[in-house]
C-alpha cells in the first residue's frame, strides 16, 4: 500500500482545468520530484493534497484511508506537511518562538491550563522548549534563536522553515520550491540534506523544484506536469530526455541543467 | 390639507433619511476602493462641516454661505486626514488603520465638542426651506423633500461624473492596482487625495442635510448624543455601504435606500414586526456580511489589493 | 561575513534589507532574565501604593482603573494575541453587570456566585461572536462587532429582566464571610487583587499552546492551518475568554457603580466606551497583559488631571487621538514597547537613558500638578 495516492484528481478554476485527473503515488520512504513550467498546476496540487483547495472529483488516500474531507489541520495530525512557495513564516515572534508554534500537535494542554499554571502546563512548556531546543542545533538556527524572521537571510528563512515543518514529525512531505532564491552552494547542500531526513526520519518527500540539479540529484522518481495534466513518470533520466517534457518547457526560460 | 397620512410621510422620510445614508455610504465606498482604508471617521468628518456651519451661522454668515463654508472644512478635514495620517500607514495591518480611524474619529469628535463648548445641545439655523409643503394632500417638510431631492441628485450626478470622467477613470485605476497606475504616470498621492476629498464633501453634504433641520422649522439641534452618531448614521452607512460589498458604488446608493426605507416603513407593519426598527440595521447588517456580498462584485485580486 | 542583499516588498513599496550572514552580537539571548521580572512586580507594587494619600478619593480612582485595566485585558486576549477586531469589549461587560445586578439585586445571590455566574453569562454571546469571526475577516468582523454592540443595546438592554427595569439593579458591596467590604479602601483592595490575577493569568496564556496559536493566527493564519492549528476553534477560544473576562470586568463594575442602569450599554454609550477600551489597550500596548494595566491608568489619570477644567476635558480628547495615531503611525507596540525601548537605553547607555526617563516623568508629574493646581 502506497503511501499517499491520488486518484483522478481534478479542479477547474473558470472553465480552466487546473488539474486534469492527476493520479499520483508516493511510495514510503521515497523522495519523489514534480515539475513542470510554471501554472502546470504543481502549487495547486499540493493545495488539494494539503487541504486548503476542495478538488472538483478524484480522491485522495493517505495510507490506505480516504482523505479528501479533511481539514488542512487535520491533515497535518494525519501526518501531512507541506512548505509554501513564498516563505510563511510567522514574522512578528522570533526565531525560537516560531518553532515553539510548530509544537503544537503534539502538546494537549487548553487555556485553563495555561492561565492556572497547572502541572499539565509546566510539562507541556518543557517538552516543547527541549524539543525546539534540540532543532535549534540540529538545524544550525541557535544563533538565530531570538532574531525575527525579517531579520534573516533568505536562505536562513528557508531553512526556518524546513525546521518547522519537520517539528510536525510527518509521514510524508511537501516541499515547494525549496531551492527557490537561494544561494548556490546552499542548494547544493539541500540534496543530500533532504536524503538525510527521509533517511533519519523515514518520511517521503514529495518536492516541486525548477532547479533541474536538485531534482535529479535527490528524486528517485519523478512526475511531469503540465496544463494539469500528468505527461511522464519515471526515473529522473527517462523523464527529463522525455519528449513531451521537453516541449513542455520549450520557450520558457528556466535555470540551466547542472 | 391633513397632516400626516403616514404612508405618504414614511415614504419621503424613507427616503430623505436612504438618501442620506446613500451619501454617506458612496463616501465610504470611494475612500475604501481607493485607498483601502474603512473610514470609521468618516460621520466625525462630516461633523466638522457641521459644527463650521454652526460656528459661521453664529457670528451672523447667512446660512447658505454658511454651509458652503462647512463643505469646505469638510473637504480640508478629509484630505488633512489622509495626507497627514493614513498616507502614511501603508497597507499594513487591517487592525493598525482600523485603530487609527478610530482615534481620528476620536480626534474629530473631541474638536467638534471643544468648538460647540459644553451646552447640552447647540441650535442650529437651517439652510433649507423648512416650511410645510403640500404633497397629494399630506403635508411634508420642505426640508424633507429638499433633502431626499438634492441627495439624489447629487448621488446620482457623483456616480455619472465617476463613470465617465478622466478623474473618475484615474480613481478606478488607483483603486485596481496601485502600483500599475503609478507606473502609468497616475500621481496615486493626489488621486487618493481627490478620493478622501470627495468622499468627505459626500459625508459632509449629507450631515448638512439631516442636522441643521432634524427640528422642523426650528432647524436643529446638535445634542450630545449627535457627537457619537453610531446607530443613527455610521451602522446603516456601513450597511449601506456592504450592500455593495464595500466596493460598487451604484449598489451603495441602492443599499442607502434599503436601509432608509426598511427603518421607516417598518412603523407601518404590524405589531410584532415593527419593533424591530430598531435592530433592522443589525439585522441587515449580519445578513451581508455572512454572505460576504463583496464576492459578487470585485474580483479576489482587487479584493486581495485592498488588504 | 556576507551580506545577502533581499529585496522584500513591505506592503506596498519594495524596500531593500540588508541581512547579515552572522548573528547580531549583541543581542540578548535566552528568556527574560528575572531580574526585569522582579522589577515589573516592585513596579506594580509601588503603582498600587500612589492612591493611599488620596484616602476615599484615591481609593476610588484607584478601583476605576483597576476595573479598566480588567476590561482592557479582555482586548488583549481577543485583538492583541488573537488579532481579532472585536469593538464591542464593554458590551460583553454589560451582559457581566447585568447578570451580577440581576443575581444580586434581583435573587439575592452573594457575590462570589454572582462572579463566575457573571462570567459564565458572556458565554452565549461570545460562541456567536466567536462563530461569525471564523467566517468574517479583518474590518468585517469590526463591522459585525460594532453593529451587534448596537443592537445589544437596543435589545437586550432594554429588557426588563435583564436590566430590572429602568431604575436599573441596586447592588451592594460584597460581604465574603467575615470580610465587609463595603469600605472603598477595602473594595479598592478586592479590585487589585482580582486584577493581579487576571493580569497573571494572561501574560501566563502568552507562553502556552492555546496563546502560541493565537498569536500565529494573527500573525499568518495559512502558515498557523499548515502547522496544524485548528483555526475556528482557536478564534473561538480567543472570543470566549475574551468575553468571560469582560464579563469579570462587569461584574466588578457593578459592584463600583452599585447603581447599574441600563443606559450605560446602550447607544452611543457602550459604543464609545468600547472603542475608548479599544484605544486604551492600543496606547498602552496590545499585545501584552500589562499593556492594558497601562493603558487603563494612563487613561484615569489624564481624565482626572483634566477633570476639574472643562475647557481641558475635550482637549483630553484631541490629546488623546493625537497620541493614539502617533503610536499607530510609529510605535504600534505602545507604552510598552516604548518602555522597552527605554529599558534597553538604559543598558547600553545609562546615563541618556535615565535622563530622558527623568524627562518624561518631570514634564507629566509637573504638568499635571500644574494643570491641577489650576482648575
Amino acid at each position: 500500500m502506497s503511501l499517499l495516492r491520488t486518484r483522478d484528481v481534478s479542479i477547474h478554476f473558470g472553465g480552466i482545468a487546473a488539474l486534469n485527473e492527476v493520479d499520483i503515488e508516493v511510495e514510503q520512504g521515497e523522495i519523489v520530484g514534480l515539475l513542470g513550467p510554471n501554472g502546470a498546476g504543481k502549487t495547486t496540487l499540493f493545495n488539494v493534497l494539503s487541504g486548503f483547495l476542495k478538488p472538483a472529483w478524484g480522491r485522495i488516500l493517505f495510507q490506505g484511508d480516504e482523505i479528501s474531507h479533511l481539514l488542512p489541520y487535520e491533515r497535518v495530525a494525519a501526518g501531512i506537511g507541506r512548505t509554501f512557495q513564498h516563505v510563511t513564516l510567522f514574522r512578528n515572534l522570533t526565531v525560537y518562538e516560531n518553532l515553539l508554534v510548530a509544537q503544537h500537535r503534539h502538546l494537549s494542554s487548553g487555556s485553563f491550563a495555561a492561565m492556572l499554571r497547572l502541572p499539565g502546563w509546566r510539562r507541556d512548556e518543557r517538552d516543547a522548549k527541549d524539543r525546539v531546543e534540540e532543532i535549534l542545533d540540529v538545524v544550525n538556527l541557535r544563533p538565530w534563536a531570538e532574531a525575527h524572521p525579517t531579520e534573516l537571510s533568505y536562505g536562513t528563512t528557508r531553512f526556518l522553515e524546513l525546521a518547522s515543518v519537520l517539528s510536525l514529525q510527518p509521514k510524508i512531505l511537501l516541499l515547494d520550491e525549496p531551492a527557490s532564491g537561494i544561494q548556490q552552494k546552499e542548494v547544493e547542500a539541500l540534496g543530500p540534506l533532504l536524503k538525510k531526513v527521509r533517511d533519519e526520519r523515514g518520511c517521503s518527500i514529495l518536492l516541486i523544484e525548477h532547479d533541474m540539479s536538485l531534482l535529479l540529484n535527490a528524486s528517485e522518481r519523478i512526475y511531469a506536469l503540465d496544463f494539469g495534466k500528468i505527461i511522464a513518470e519515471g526515473t529522473p533520466n527517462e523523464v527529463v530526455s522525455n519528449d513531451l517534457v521537453l516541449e513542455s518547457y520549450l520557450g520558457r526560460t528556466r535555470r540551466a541543467t547542472a | 390639507m391633513i397632516y400626516a397620512a403616514p404612508v405618504t410621510e414614511v415614504t419621503i422620510f424613507g427616503l430623505s433619511s436612504g438618501a442620506v445614508f446613500a451619501l454617506l455610504a458612496l463616501g465610504l465606498v470611494l475612500i475604501y476602493r481607493t485607498t483601502g482604508v474603512l473610514n470609521f471617521a468618516h460621520w466625525a468628518i462630516g461633523l466638522m462641516a457641521v459644527v463650521t456651519y454652526a460656528m459661521m451661522t453664529a457670528i451672523g454668515v447667512p446660512p447658505q454661505l454658511a454651509a458652503l463654508l462647512g463643505l469646505a472644512m469638510g473637504v480640508a478635514s478629509g484630505v488633512l486626514a489622509y495626507r497627514l495620517v493614513f498616507k502614511r500607514v501603508g497597507r499594513g495591518r487591517q487592525v493598525i488603520v482600523i485603530l487609527i480611524a478610530i482615534g481620528l474619529a476620536q480626534f474629530y469628535s473631541s474638536v467638534a465638542q471643544f468648538a460647540l463648548g459644553f451646552e447640552q445641545f447647540t441650535r442650529l439655523e437651517p439652510w433649507l426651506p423648512t416650511g410645510d409643503v403640500d404633497v397629494g394632500g399630506v403635508a411634508i417638510r420642505a426640508s424633507e423633500i429638499a433633502t431626499a431631492v438634492s441627495a439624489i441628485g447629487i448621488a446620482f450626478g457623483f456616480l455619472v461624473w465617476f463613470k465617465l470622467s478622466r478623474t473618475g477613470r484615474a480613481l478606478r485605476a488607483v483603486a485596481q492596482n496601485r502600483e500599475a497606475a503609478m507606473l502609468a504616470g497616475i500621481d496615486d498621492v493626489k488621486y487618493s487625495s481627490i478620493a478622501w476629498g470627495i468622499g468627505s464633501a459626500l459625508a459632509a453634504l449629507a450631515l448638512l442635510l439631516v442636522l441643521p433641520h432634524s427640528a422642523g422649522t426650528q432647524g436643529g439641534i446638535i445634542t450630545t448624543f449627535d457627537l457619537t452618531p453610531f446607530g443613527t448614521l455610521l451602522i446603516p452607512a456601513f450597511g449601506a455601504a456592504l450592500v455593495g460589498g464595500l466596493v460598487h458604488l451604484p449598489m451603495a446608493l441602492v443599499g442607502g435606500f434599503v436601509f432608509g426605507l426598511a427603518r421607516e416603513l417598518l412603523i407601518l407593519a404590524p405589531k410584532p414586526w415593527s419593533d424591530l426598527r430598531a435592530s433592522v440595521a443589525a439585522i441587515l447588517i449580519l445578513f451581508l456580511l455572512l454572505l460576504r456580498t463583496e464576492r459578487f462584485f470585485a474580483t479576489r485580486q482587487e479584493l486581495e489589493a485592498l488588504e | 561575513m556576507n551580506v545577502d542583499v533581499a529585496i522584500e516588498t513591505k506592503g506596498d513599496s519594495p524596500q531593500i534589507t540588508e541581512t547579515f550572514d552572522t548573528p547580531p552580537a549583541t543581542r540578548a539571548r535566552g528568556r527574560r532574565p528575572t531580574r526585569s521580572q522582579l522589577l515589573g512586580l516592585a513596579s506594580l507594587a509601588i503603582i498600587s501604593l500612589v492612591p493611599v494619600p488620596f484616602g476615599d478619593f484615591g481609593y476610588f480612582i484607584g478601583q476605576y482603573a483597576t476595573i479598566y485595566a480588567i476590561l482592557g485585558l479582555s482586548v488583549v486576549v481577543v485583538t492583541g494575541y488573537a488579532g481579532l477586531i472585536s469593538l464591542m469589549p464593554y458590551s460583553f461587560a454589560g451582559i457581566g453587570a447585568m447578570a451580577t445586578g440581576a443575581a444580586m439585586a434581583s435573587w439575592g445571590w452573594p457575590f462570589w456566585l454572582a462572579l463566575p455566574f457573571a462570567a459564565a453569562a458572556t458565554v452565549p454571546f461570545a460562541l456567536f461572536v466567536g462563530i461569525t469571526s471564523v467566517r468574517l475577516k479583518g474590518l468585517y468582523l469590526a463591522i459585525a462587532t460594532l453593529t451587534i454592540s448596537n443592537a445589544l443595546g437596543e435589545t437586550f438592554f432594554t429588557w426588563a429582566p435583564v436590566t430590572g427595569g429602568d431604575s436599573g439593579h441596586l447592588v451592594g458591596r460584597p460581604v465574603v464571610g467575615p470580610i465587609d467590604f463595603g469600605s472603598d479602601l477595602a473594595f479598592y483592595l478586592l479590585c487589585l487583587g482580582a486584577v493581579f490575577v487576571l493580569l497573571f493569568m494572561v501574560e501566563g496564556l502568552r507562553t502556552s499552546r492555546m496563546g502560541r496559536a493565537m498569536l500565529a493566527v494573527r500573525d499568518n493564519e495559512l502558515e498557523a492551518q499548515a502547522l496544524g492549528i485548528n483555526v475556528a476553534k482557536t478564534k473561538l477560544v480567543a472570543f470566549v475568554l475574551s468575553g468571560m473576562i469582560a464579563g469579570l470586568g462587569g461584574a466588578f463594575l457593578a459592584q463600583l457603580l452599585i447603581s447599574v442602569t441600563p443606559n450605560a450599554f446602550q447607544s452611543p454609550f457602550a459604543e464609545a466606551t468600547s472603542l475608548l477600551l479599544v484605544t486604551l489597550v492600543a496606547i498602552g500596548g496590545m499585545d501584552r497583559a500589562i499593556g492594558a494595566f497601562v493603558g487603563a491608568i494612563a487613561l484615569v489619570v489624564q481624565q482626572q488631571v483634566f477633570n476639574g477644567f472643562e475647557f481641558f476635558f475635550a482637549f483630553v480628547g484631541i490629546y488623546a487621538a493625537v497620541v493614539l495615531i502617533a503610536f499607530l503611525l510609529f510605535r504600534p507596540g505602545g507604552l510598552v514597547q516604548v518602555g522597552k525601548i527605554l529599558a534597553a537605553l538604559v543598558r547600553t547607555r545609562p546615563a541618556l537613558g535615565i535622563s530622558i526617563i527623568a524627562i518624561i516623568l518631570v514634564t507629566n508629574i509637573g504638568g499635571a500638578w500644574l494643570i491641577l493646581s489650576l482648575s
